[in-house]
C-alpha cells in the first residue's frame, strides 16, 4: 500500500516538482526565540481566510439591493440557523481580526522588525491593515439596517471635509448626493471585489518577502539582546544548520550576527501557529453561536428616535468628532491620515541599525503616546455612549 | 552592403515599441470607460421633484412638529424614501427644516426638555430658528426649498443651501 | 500649608457670602468647608503620592529587570520605602476626615452616600487591606526574594492593581456626586458619565505627580550627596522622574477636555460656573499653570543637555520658546473682568475694541483648544529630543540650576493638585450631589429637631 502511494507521489513530483517546493516551504529555518509572538501573523492570515470563506458563502444568499438586503438577511436570521452562524462567524472574526492585526503591528513595531532590508514587508503590511479597515467599514454598510444605513451616512460624510474636493469624494462614494441604492451597490462591489483584489496580491508580496528575508528581523534574535546578568555579551552559538543570506542586515552592522537558535517551520512553528489560530477560531465560533450577528430594524431615513452608535473600532474617531470644535473639524481628517502616512514612512524615518526598543526612544515614545491616545479615546467614547 | 541606416529601427527596438504601444492601447480603451463610469455620479443631476407634505394648519406656534415626506430614491429603485421634515411656525413666519445634521448628517430630533434640536451622535445643538448653538455642527440646520399653498406645504428635494 | 489656606480661605469666604444667610449656622458652613477643604487637600497631596508610588514602583522594578539596570531597582526600592513611611500618615488624615468631619458636620450627606455607594466603599476598604499588606510585603521581601525576582515583581504587580482599584472605587463616589446616575443599578453607578474621565485623569495624574515629586526629592538628595555613585544615581533619578512626569502630563489635555465635555452634557450648571462663572478665573489660572509646568520641564531638558554639551540642547531651547508662546495664548482671559458672567451682566460682552470687555483671543474654541494641542505636541517633541540627547549625558555632572528646576516642578505640581481640587469641589456648589442634595440642605437637617427614634409598635 505504502509503495503504491509513494509511486503516485513520485508521479506528481516528476510533473510538478512538488517535493522540493514542500521541502523549501515546510522546512524553512525559523527562530526559536519569540516564536509565540510570531503566531500573531499567521493568526491574522487565518482570520482573513476565514472572512474570505464565510464571505463567499454569504454571497450565496445576500442581495445588495436597498429593498432586499435587509429582507435577505432577516430571512437568514429567521429561517436558517446554520446560515446565521456563518454570518455570526463573519462578523466576530472581523472584530477579532482587527484586534489581532493591531497586536501584530504593535509587536512588529516593538521588535524593530521593519528595519533594513525588511522595509517593504512593513509597507505592504500597513497597506493590508488599511485595506482590512476598509473591508470592515464597507462591510458594515451592507445589511442596510438602521445601524448600517446611518454608519454609511456618517462614514461617507467624513471625507466631505477635505478641502476643495471633499464633496466630490463624497459623491463618488455615495454614487449621488445622498446615500441610496447606488451606494449599496458600489459598496458591495468594493467590499467583495475591489478591496480583496488589491489586498490579496499585497498579502502575497508580504509573505513572499518574509520568506525571502527570513523571520529574523526582531531584536531578540541578535547578539546584542543576549546580555548576561553581568551585562556581558554572550557570544553566539554556532549556527545549527546552514542558513542562507541575506539575513541579517548589511554586514556593516557590527552588532549583528547570524541568528542564534533556529528550528524547522514544520512542525514546530506550525504547531504554535495552529494552537493560537485554533483557539481564536474557537472563540469566534462560540461568539457566533452565543451572540451571533445582530440585525436591527430596517433602515429608516426619517427616524427621529434612533441614536447612531459607531462600531467599536471607530470609537476613537467618534470621540474625536465629539471633542473637536467646529472650527477645527479638518483635524479629524488630518490625524488619521497623518497617522497612516507616518506608519508608512516609519522604516524610512527610523533608519538606524539599533533594534532594541529601549534604545530607540525617538520612535517608541511617540508610538506609545499614539497607542495610549487611541486607548484613552476608546475608553472615554465608550463611557460617553453608555451614558447617552 | 552591410552598412545599416541609423534611422531604421532595429528588430529589438521595434519589439519594445510594439509592446508599449499595444499596452497603451489596451490601457486607454479599458481606462476611459471605467474612469468615466467611476466619475459619472459627479455629472449626474439629481432630478428635482416637489412632494406634498400635508396640512400644516394644526402646527402650534413655537413647537417644531415632525412630518414625513416621501422622495424618490436615486437610480432605478422604484420604492421611495421617507425623510423627516420639521415645521416651525413663529406667527406668520414658517420654517421648514430637514433633520440632517450639518456635522456628520446624523438624524436630528427636537428635544422638548432642552427646547433645542439635538443631534445624538456628537451632541450638536440647534435653537428653534435652526442656528447652530452648541457642539460641533458648523452650519445651521438645513431648510428645504418649499412653498405653501393655502395651508398645504410642498417641499422640493433640495436644500436652500448646500451642506 | 498655611500659605495655601491663606489663598483658599478668602475665596471660600467669597463663595460663602453668595450662599443665602440661614441664621446662626451660616458661619459653621464656612468653617466646616475650610476644615474639609484643607484636610482633603492635605490628604490628596500625600495619598496621590502613595497611589502613584504603588503603581509606578512595580513598573520601574519590572523595567529594571528587563533592562538589567541596578539603578531602576534602587529607585523602585526607594519608592517602596516611601510607601511604608507615608501610608499611615495619609490614611490617618483620611480617617480623621471621615469620622470627625464628614460624620460630624455632614452626617446626612455621608449616610446618603454610604447607602447609595456601599459596595464601592466596601471594595475600596478591601483594596486598602491589600495595599497595606502588599506594600509592606513588597518592601521587606526585596533582598530575601532577590533570587526569585519573578515572585517579587508579581507582588509588586498586585500592589499596583490594588492601588488602581482603590482610586477607581473612590472616583465612582466622587464622580457620582458631580453627575449622579441611577444608583439602583450598580453598573450605571460605576459607569456614571464622569466616572471614566475622572478615573483616567486621576490615574494619569497620580503617575505624573509621583514622578515630579521624586524628581524634586532626588534634586535635594543630589545636592547633599557625598559619594560619586550617589551623585550619579540622584542625577539620573531626578531626570527620570521629570521625564516620567511630563510624559504622563501630556496625556492630560485630551482627558481633561473630554472630562469637561461630559460635565457640560450632564451637569451644565457646574460646567457654566467653571467656564464662564465665578470659577472661571481659577480655571484660567489652571491652564496657565499647566503651560508653566511644561515650560519648566522643557527648560530642565534644555539645561541638562547643555551641561554635558549633548546634542539637542538648541532644539529644546526653540521648543521652550514655542512653549512660552503657547502659554501666553492659553493665558489670554476671555472676559477682561472677574468673569464672563459679571461682564455679561454689565452688558459689556462685546470685543474690547467695540467698547466691551471681551478678548476674542481668549475664547476656548478655538484658541485654547489649539493651545492645549500645542502643549501636547511640543511636550512630545521635547521628550523625544531629550531622550535622543541622553546618550551624550554623563550622570553626576548636573549643575545646581537643574536641581532647582526639579524642586520648582514639585511645588508647581502640588499647586496644580490643590487648584484642581478647589475647582472640582466648588464647581459643584451649591450642591453636594448635583441636582439632589445641597450644602444648605445638608446643614438644614442639622438645625431641625432630631428625628424621633421609631417606637416599637405595641
Amino acid at each position: 500500500m505504502g509503495r503504491r502511494l509513494r509511486a503516485v507521489y513520485d508521479w506528481f513530483d516528476e510533473r510538478t516538482a512538488i517535493r522540493s517546493l514542500l521541502r523549501k516551504g515546510l522546512y524553512e529555518a525559523v527562530p526559536v526565540r519569540g516564536a509565540w509572538f510570531y503566531t500573531l501573523g499567521s493568526a491574522t492570515l487565518v482570520l482573513i481566510l476565514l472572512q474570505l470563506i464565510t464571505g463567499i458563502f454569504l454571497t450565496l444568499l445576500f442581495v445588495p439591493s436597498v429593498t432586499e438586503a435587509w429582507q435577505s438577511l432577516n430571512y437568514l436570521k429567521e429561517h436558517d440557523a446554520f446560515g446565521s452562524i456563518v454570518r455570526g462567524i463573519h462578523l466576530w472574526s472581523a472584530y477579532i481580526l482587527l484586534f489581532v492585526i493591531g497586536l501584530h503591528m504593535v509587536r512588529t513595531f516593538f521588535s524593530g522588525s521593519y528595519k533594513r532590508p525588511r522595509e517593504l514587508i512593513w509597507v505592504t503590511g500597513v497597506g493590508i491593515f488599511v485595506l482590512v479597515l476598509g473591508m470592515a467599514i464597507s462591510g458594515a454598510f451592507l445589511p442596510w439596517d438602521q445601524a448600517a444605513y446611518w454608519t454609511a451616512v456618517v462614514v461617507t460624510n467624513i471625507p466631505a471635509y477635505t478641502p476643495f474636493i471633499g464633496s466630490f469624494i463624497r459623491a463618488l462614494w455615495r454614487g449621488a448626493d445622498t446615500v441610496g441604492p447606488i451606494t449599496l451597490s458600489r459598496t458591495f462591489g468594493i467590499h467583495v471585489w475591489l478591496l480583496p483584489a488589491i489586498r490579496f496580491p499585497l498579502i502575497g508580496a508580504h509573505l513572499a518577502l518574509l520568506r525571502k528575508h527570513g523571520e529574523f528581523g526582531s531584536y531578540v534574535n541578535y547578539r546584542g539582546a543576549y546580555r548576561s546578568r553581568e551585562g556581558v555579551d554572550v557570544p553566539p552559538a554556532p549556527a545549527q544548520r546552514p542558513i542562507e543570506p541575506p539575513y541579517p542586515a548589511a554586514p556593516s552592522d557590527e552588532l549583528w550576527a547570524a541568528p542564534l537558535q533556529t528550528e524547522d517551520f514544520y512542525p514546530h512553528q506550525t504547531f504554535k501557529d495552529g494552537v493560537i489560530s485554533a483557539a481564536l477560531v474557537v472563540v469566534v465560533f462560540v461568539l457566533a453561536v452565543v451572540i451571533g450577528a445582530p440585525l436591527e430594524a430596517i433602515a429608516d431615513p426619517a427616524t427621529t428616535n434612533y441614536t447612531p452608535v459607531p462600531e467599536w473600532f471607530f470609537l476613537p474617531l467618534d470621540e474625536l468628532l465629539v471633542l473637536v470644535p467646529q472650527q477645527l473639524i479638518p483635524l479629524v481628517l488630518v490625524l488619521p491620515t497623518g497617522g497612516v502616512l507616518l506608519l508608512l514612512a516609519l522604516p524610512f524615518i527610523d533608519r538606524g541599525p539599533e533594534r532594541n526598543p529601549f534604545e530607540r526612544p525617538a520612535v517608541m515614545v511617540p508610538g506609545a503616546f499614539a497607542v495610549l491616545f487611541v486607548v484613552i479615546l476608546t475608553l472615554l467614547g465608550s463611557g460617553r455612549l453608555f451614558n447617552l | 552592403m552591410a552598412h545599416r541606416d541609423p534611422r531604421r529601427l532595429s528588430r529589438r527596438q521595434f519589439g519594445v515599441l510594439g509592446t508599449q504601444v499595444s499596452g497603451a492601447v489596451v490601457a486607454v480603451l479599458l481606462g476611459i470607460p471605467i474612469v468615466g463610469f467611476l466619475l459619472s455620479p459627479l455629472f449626474r443631476q439629481q432630478q428635482a421633484v416637489w412632494r406634498k407634505v400635508g396640512d400644516i394648519s394644526g402646527v402650534p406656534d413655537g413647537e417644531p412638529t415632525k412630518f414625513e415626506v416621501a422622495f424618490p430614491q436615486d437610480a432605478w429603485t422604484t420604492a421611495e424614501n421617507n425623510l423627516a421634515v420639521y415645521v416651525v411656525k413663529n406667527g406668520d413666519n414658517t420654517k421648514v427644516f430637514s433633520n440632517v445634521c450639518t456635522h456628520m448628517q446624523c438624524p436630528v430630533r427636537w428635544d422638548g426638555s432642552l427646547h433645542q434640536f439635538l443631534c445624538p451622535c456628537h451632541g450638536g445643538l440647534y435653537d428653534i430658528n435652526g442656528a447652530n448653538v452648541g457642539g460641533p455642527p458648523p452650519k445651521p440646520l438645513p431648510q428645504y426649498v418649499n412653498r405653501i399653498e393655502g395651508t398645504t406645504l410642498f417641499v422640493e428635494n433640495r436644500f436652500t443651501e448646500e451642506i | 500649608m498655611s500659605t495655601l489656606l491663606a489663598l483658599i480661605a478668602p475665596a471660600l469666604q467669597g463663595l460663602a457670602a453668595q450662599l443665602p444667610a440661614q441664621g446662626p449656622q451660616g458661619h459653621n458652613i464656612v468653617g466646616a468647608q475650610i476644615a474639609i477643604g484643607s484636610l482633603f487637600s492635605l490628604h490628596i497631596l500625600i495619598a496621590g503620592l502613595v497611589s502613584g508610588a504603588a503603581e509606578l514602583g512595580p513598573a520601574i522594578e519590572f523595567l529594571g529587570y528587563v533592562r538589567q539596570r541596578r539603578s531602576y531597582d534602587r529607585l523602585a526600592h526607594g519608592l517602596g520605602r516611601f510607601i511604608t513611611y507615608y501610608f499611615s500618615v495619609s490614611s490617618t488624615i483620611a480617617i480623621l476626615l471621615i469620622t470627625v468631619l464628614l460624620v460630624g458636620f455632614w452626617g446626612h450627606f455621608w449616610t446618603t452616600i454610604v447607602t447609595i455607594g456601599w459596595w464601592p466603599l466596601f471594595i475600596e476598604a478591601w483594596t486598602f487591606v491589600l495595599q497595606v499588606s502588599l506594600a509592606y510585603l513588597w518592601y521587606y521581601t526585596w533582598e530575601p526574594l532577590r533570587a526569585f525576582k519573578g515572585v517579587h515583581m508579581a507582588i509588586g504587580g498586585l500592589l499596583a492593581i490594588a492601588s488602581f482599584l482603590q482610586v477607581y472605587m473612590i472616583d465612582v463616589i466622587a464622580s457620582y456626586m458631580l453627575t449622579p446616575s441611577n444608583p439602583q443599578n450598580p453598573v450605571r453607578l460605576a459607569l456614571n458619565p464622569t466616572s471614566y474621565p475622572l478615573t483616567v485623569h486621576r490615574t494619569v495624574g497620580n503617575l505624573a505627580y509621583i514622578g515630579f515629586a521624586f524628581g524634586g526629592f532626588c534634586a535635594i538628595r543630589y545636592l547633599r550627596a557625598k559619594t560619586a555613585e550617589d551623585k550619579r544615581f540622584y542625577d539620573w533619578a531626578g531626570s527620570f522622574g521629570l521625564l516620567w512626569g511630563v510624559s504622563m502630563t501630556l496625556l492630560q489635555p485630551v482627558v481633561g477636555y473630554s472630562y469637561a465635555k461630559e460635565i457640560q452634557l450632564h451637569s451644565y450648571g457646574s460646567w457654566y460656573k467653571m467656564m464662564f462663572g465665578s470659577l472661571s478665573p481659577v480655571f484660567l489660572w489652571q491652564i496657565t499653570l499647566l503651560g508653566i509646568m511644561f515650560l519648566t520641564a522643557t527648560l530642565y531638558f534644555a539645561r541638562r543637555l547643555r551641561t554635558d554639551q549633548a546634542k539637542g540642547s538648541g532644539i529644546l531651547k526653540l521648543l521652550s520658546v514655542g512653549m512660552v508662546l503657547t502659554t501666553l495664548l492659553a493665558a489670554q482671559p476671555y472676559a477682561l473682568g472677574f468673569s464672563y458672567e459679571t461682564v455679561a451682566a454689565a452688558g459689556l460682552n462685546r470685543p474690547f475694541w467695540e467698547g466691551g470687555l471681551i478678548n476674542p483671543l481668549g475664547s476656548m474654541i478655538p484658541w485654547k483648544v489649539l493651545a492645549l494641542m500645542f502643549y501636547t505636541l511640543i511636550a512630545i517633541a521635547a521628550v523625544v529630543w531629550y531622550l535622543r540627547g541622553l546618550p551624550g549625558v554623563v550622570w553626576g555632572h548636573a549643575r545646581r540650576g537643574e536641581q532647582r528646576i526639579l524642586m520648582l516642578m514639585t511645588i508647581l505640581t502640588m499647586l496644580m493638585m490643590v487648584t484642581m481640587g478647589f475647582i472640582r469641589e466648588n464647581g459643584r456648589g451649591p450642591y453636594l450631589i448635583s441636582g439632589e442634595m445641597t450644602i444648605q440642605g445638608q446643614q438644614d437637617v442639622q438645625t431641625t429637631q432630631p428625628t424621633p427614634t421609631p417606637q416599637p409598635t405595641p
